[in-house]
Formats: C-alpha cells, structure tokens, sequence
C-alpha cells in the first residue's frame, strides 16, 4: 500500500462529509463550512501528494496556499451576501427562500 | 522505513494526552471525594468577576461582528503569503521585494476603500 | 525560463487592465459616497476599448511567460471576445443602473472589471494554478454582481444559490486537478499532456475519476445538464445586465477554460473523455430545449436558451477531426453566440425595466411601440435558432457538417431536431412582438436610450454581417496559430 493512500482516504471522507453537508443542511452558514470542509480535502490531498506522493515536489503546497487563500475569499464573500440576505429576510433558513421558482 | 519514523515520533505525543487528560481527571475526583459540600444560591449562580449576573448566556451576535470577521479574514490570509516570501526573501531579491510590495499596495486600498466606507467604526 | 528574464511585455494588457480597474475602484471612494457616478461608467468603457486595442497589438504572436502565462490565438481572440462583451454589457448597464439608484455604480464597474481580468488570465493560462486563480477571480466578482440589489430579497437570494453551488462546482474542480496533479507531479498543462498517456495505461480509474470531476465543475460553470440546475433560479434574480454577463461573457470563458484543459492538458488522450462530452451535448441540446418550452418568463426562458446554446458548443468538442478545425467552429459559434445574446439582452433589459415585469407577455405590442426594437430583437432570435443569413446559421451550420465529418451522425440529428425544437419558444415571443396589442398602461412608444441603441445596432450588424461574409472569419480563423 502506497503511504499516501491513507492521506487520500482521509481527504475522500472530508469531500464527502462537506457535499453531504452542503446537500442536506438547512443552516446556510453550516452550509458555508461545509464547503470550507471539501476545499480542506482537496488541500489535504495536494500536501500528501506533495511529501509522500508518487512524484513529489513542493507545487502542491504552493497549490494549497492559493486554494486555501481563495477559499477565505470565497467565505467572505459568502458572509457578506448572507447578511444582506439576513436584513431583508430576516431568515436564513434554505427552505424559506424560495423566491426563485420555475413557473 | 522512514514514515515508520514518522509515526513511532507520535508515542510521545500520546503519552503527552493520555498525562494531560489523567491529571485533572484524578484530582478532582480526589476532591470531590474529600471536599465538604455545602451548595447555596449564590455559590451556584454564574461567575462575572463578582457582579450579579444579568441577561441570557446565549445571546445574538451584533451584524457587525460578521463585517469585522471578514476584514479580518483578509489580513489573516495576507500571511500565508508574506511567509513563505520572507523565508525565501535572499533568492527572490528585488523582483520578489517589489511583487509583495504590489501585493501589499492592493490590499492596502482594499483597506482604505473599507475605512470610507465607514466599515471600521463601531456603533 | 524563470521569471526574471521572461518577456513581461506580453501581459500587458492584463497588467494595464488592473492598473485602471484599480484607479476606477479608487476613484469611487476618494470621491464621496455618492450612488449615482456615470462618469466611472464611460471610463470603464474607455478602459476596455484600450485594453482590447493593447490586445491586438501586444498578442499578435505567440509567446508564453515561464509556463504559466501563455499568449496565442485561441488566448488572443477570446480576449477581444470577452472584452467587447463586457463593453456590451457595461453600456445595458448605465441604462440600468441610471434607473436603480440603490446601485453604488462605482463597485459595480470596477467589480466588472475584476470579473474581466480573471476571464482574461484564464483564457491565457497554461498552469493549473493560474487556470483556478483566474477562474475564482471571475466567479467571486461574479457572486458580487449577482446579489448587487442588496435590499431586493430576489437578488441577494439569487446571489447566495450562486455562491454555495458554485464553491461546491470549485470544490469539484479542485478535487479532480490535486489528483491529476498527484499522478503527474505537474500543475503545467502541456507536461501534464505528455504524462497522462502512460498513467491512464497504469491508473485508469483514478484518471477517469479526476477527469469526470473536473468535467462536473466546468459543467457548471458553462451550465450543461445535468449542472445546470443553478442557471435559471440566478439568471431571474441577477440585476438583468449581470445576467447578461453571466451568460455571455462568463459562459465564453468557461468554455475557453474547458478547452484550454481538454485540448492542452488531455489532448494525447481525447478517446478516453471524448465520449463523455457527447453524451454531455446530447443531453443538454434535448433537456435546455424541451424546459425551455414552458418558460413564462423571459430571463428563465434565456437561461435555458443558454443552457441549450452550450450543449451546441460541446458538439466539436466531442467530434474533433482535426484541432484546427474544431478550435475554428467553436470560436466563430462563441462570435455569433456573444453578437446574439448581447443584442438580446440589451432589447430585453430595455423592454423588462420599462414594464418593469420580467414576463413574456412584457414584450406585448412591441412592434407598435418600437418597430426597430422589434425586428431587431426578431433577427437576434432567428440567429438563436440558427436560420440562414444570420451568423447564428453559420456557426451551427459549421459544426453541424463537423459532427457529420466526425461520423457523430446521432449527435448531428439531435442537434437537428432539438434546434427545430427551439423554433417554438422563440416564436412565442416573437408571437408577443407582432401579434398581441400593447398591454393598456404601457407607453404608446419605447424612448430608446444611446447607449442601449448602440449595443443592438452594433450587434446587429456583426449577426447579419457574418452570416453574409462568413468566410471572412472562417478564413481568418483557419489561419490562426490556436495553442502555443
């Protein structure tokens, strides 16, 4: 067994708690942690292939730092809109938004 | 093999949690053993430095606090740049100094344009 | 190469476009907190007529800048392409934003603009890294510009879906680039084309995984079906000029992003995904069509355009014969796509604000109360629909005979029979235009600001202009160097 497969399994089980959280939750900040979760896996991943991958080398912890500097970004912006969305609604429940429908 | 190393480096670490977590474990049991126990009110009531404590203990956040979480987020991610730039400063030279220096410059209009806006006082 | 001595001159027009990004983002807040600021308007227009012109004269030829930054043809007119799509689109908007005054015009422009630099860096990246910078610079602006009418529950609803479907979309794209870059120990896109053929040989399961889940976050990002899902409830609650920024110009970069990987990174192993994007097109030709039908709404009934108009653009991805051809008839469809929807949009932001309605039955009587419009707004959606002497008609004509060459013959006859399909959602609102009288609280006629007019005039001319003078591009087209 390769090393780095039990970094992988790792970073799998995070993608997944995160996209079942994301599919399932109601709370839209829990819904903004989870996807913080998924990008956590994908930097788990990049790290493992970096130190004990089959080639590796230090892109991948590059790689990381501009995920995880995007991933603040992307949360910050993801506040910023869900306290608009709090001042008019004064919700943030996912099932009560339901503005947007096909007709 | 040399993640074998890696691994074993952790028993000391465990032994470490397994201390930490037995320490406090075994002497308050060892005080609740021995202690006299006499409850009453105020003894029971919340601890605020002394004062009577007032209010609920789950309270909402004021708005701001999320604003003044997103500036911060900003300037904390800022490090994870300045960092590994100033542990390899020697070889990137001039050209390394004046990307961050762009880098820095854009940020710092970031925070001007957040001072106009009013973004940082408090009321 | 390293970065020293690299040939910094060909980023010029990105660097030159973030220097007045940033004096536009400047300026607004040196200047009071004043809402309503035209003049930052035009000079974002002023702003992007000099980068595109910086453009063609600074990537003329092909160069690259230490494997992350490359410049060729395919970087070269996409660019021109975006570019003059986000003109478009700033112009719809100061008709926009002069009516909403809650807009604060200033971060509006320079948000634009942002969303314009990371199209830009990521139709001209030839590195993972610099591909997803540019990516997320688009989308986060785009998130922004979304929720733009903040005290509007719709727009900053709009604005939240669009967040978490698309961080879960770059969660996807993310997953699937760390392990292709596990495998090849490279985030360069032309040595990860030359590693992939043996580790597809040693890991094909692994491989394929990577790929389908870079394949499931670019889907989103160009919206084909099956991820499409986000595309209608955004385009309904975006102000109407991001929506029409989101499907032009957002859409266009995707694509460039999609075949910048595919046809850089995965180009010595295209039988093992070429498959993938056929299934991909023909599912999303039929169901972007057949939703569309039951659309009552207009930017609902453009989304699902959209998304049916992406399915037609992944057709030569999935049947390429030769790269040159199929870069040519993907780009000339990515022209005529911008000319088309632009001009539609433009007529119907005008038509959705002055009724302020955004139903079909809004455009009701327009030919009495602005035949110019009307006609105008009838050309943009035959071209939609792809009939002759329009540039629509000769962009899907082009892939159609490619599908053919290709020997895709069931692609090309659902993309016949959906295309028939489409016929009907754009005569309805044609049907609306010429045949319904002017709804009674209208005006008797449409006062039809410059700038909106200078959009569907110019847009005009390019879809009737190129469907005349096809061979023009096609021949410009066939000649150009595509990839470094």
């Amino acid at each position: 067994m390769m090393p780095v497969t039990l970094f992988l399994a790792l970073g799998a089980i995070l993608f997944c708690i995160g996209l079942y959280g994301v599919l399932t939750r109601r709370h839209i900040v829990v819904v903004l942690v989870c996807i913080e979760l998924m990008l956590n896996s994908v930097n788990i991943n990049l790290v493992a292939f970096s130190s004990v991958g089959p080639v590796a080398n230090v892109t991948g912890q590059v790689f990381s730092l501009f995920v995880i500097t995007i991933a603040a970004a992307e949360v910050a912006v993801g506040l910023a809109i869900l306290i608009a969305l709090y001042r008019n609604r004064a919700s943030i429940d996912v099932i009560k938004h339901d503005l947007l429908r096909s007709s | 093999m040399e993640l074998d190393l890696y691994f074993s480096n952790y028993t000391y670490v465990i032994i470490f949690v397994l201390f930490g977590v037995a320490l406090p474990v075994v002497s308050l049991t060892f005080g609740r053993l021995l202690r006299p126990k006499n409850p009453y009110d105020d003894k029971l009531s919340t601890y605020e430095s002394g004062i009577k404590p007032t209010g609920e203990a789950q309270i909402r956040f004021h708005v701001a606090y999320y604003i003044v979480a997103i500036e911060f987020i900003i300037f904390d991610i800022e490090t994870v740049f300045l960092y590994p730039w100033a542990v390899s400063l020697g070889q990137l030279g001039w050209v390394g100094l004046n990307a961050m220096l762009i880098f820095i410059l854009i940020l710092a209009l970031g925070l001007g344009y957040s001072w106009k806006k009013r973004v940082l006082e408090w009321n | 190469m390293s970065a020293y001595n690299a040939n910094w001159s060909l980023m010029t027009p990105e660097i030159v476009l973030m220097i007045l990004a940033l004096v536009i983002f400047t300026l607004d807040f040196m200047t009071g907190m004043s809402r309503n600021k035209p003049f930052l308007g035009r000079l974002s227009i002023l702003s992007l007529l000099a980068t595109t012109v910086l453009v063609a004269v600074f990537n003329r030829e092909t160069g690259q800048i230490g494997d992350m930054f490359v410049v060729d043809g395919f970087a070269m007119v996409l660019k021109i392409v975006i570019l003059l799509g986000v003109a478009g689109v700033i112009a719809i908007s100061m008709y926009y934003v002069d009516r909403h005054r809650d807009v604060y015009q200033g971060e509006y422009y320079s948000l634009l603009l942002f969303a314009t630099l990371g199209a830009m860096l990521m139709v001209s990246s030839a590195d993972l890294i610099t591909l997803f910078v540019g990516l997320e610079l688009l989308s986060i602006s785009a998130y922004c510009l979304a929720g733009f009418k903040k005290y509007n529950g719709k727009s900053t609803e709009a604005a939240i879906k669009y967040v978490v479907l698309g961080g879960t979309a770059s969660a996807f794209i993310l997953y699937g680039m760390s392990f292709v870059y596990g495998l090849t120990g490279t985030t360069s896109l032309v040595d990860i084309n030359e590693a992939v053929p043996t580790l597809f040989a040693d890991y094909p399961y692994i491989m394929t995984m990577a790929i389908m889940f870079m394949i499931a976050g670019f889907g989103f990002k160009i919206s084909v079906v099956p991820f499409h899902m986000w595309a209608p409830d955004v385009y309904e609650g975006a102000p109407t000029p991001v929506t029409s920024f989101l499907s032009v110009v957002s859409k266009i970069a995707g694509f460039g992003i999609v075949l910048r990987v595919f046809f850089v990174g995965f180009e010595s192993v295209y039988d093992e995904w070429a498959f993938i994007f056929a299934l991909l097109a023909a599912i999303t030709m039929i169901v972007g069509n057949m939703i569309a039908i039951v659309q009552r709404k207009v930017k609902r009934l453009m989304a699902f355009s959209g998304v049916a108009q992406a399915g037609y653009l992944l057709v030569p991805v999935a049947t390429m014969v030769s790269l040159d051809m199929t870069m040519s008839m993907i780009t000339f469809y990515a022209v005529a796509y911008l000319l088309m929807t632009l001009g539609a949009f433009a007529i119907i932001t005008l038509v959705t604000e002055d009724t302020e309605d955004d139903a079909l039955t809004s455009f009701s009587g327009l030919y009495q109360r602005a035949p110019y419009l009307a006609i105008a707004m009838t050309i943009f959606l035959l071209s939609l629909a792809g009939l002759p002497i329009t540039a629509g008609f000769f962009g899907k004509f082009y892939i159609f005979v490619g599908a053919i060459q290709a020997e895709m013959l069931w692609l090309a006859v659902i993309m016949i029979f959906t295309s028939i399909v489409s016929f009907f959602y754009y005569f309805g609102i044609m049907k609306q235009m010429f045949m319904r009288d002017p709804k009674p609280n209208d005006d008797q006629t449409l006062s039809v600001p410059k700038p909106v007019s200078a959009v569907v005039t110019i847009s005009l001319v390019g879809t009737i202009g190129f469907g005349l003078l096809a061979n023009v591009l096609t021949n410009y087209f066939n000649n150009l160097q595509w990839f470094f």
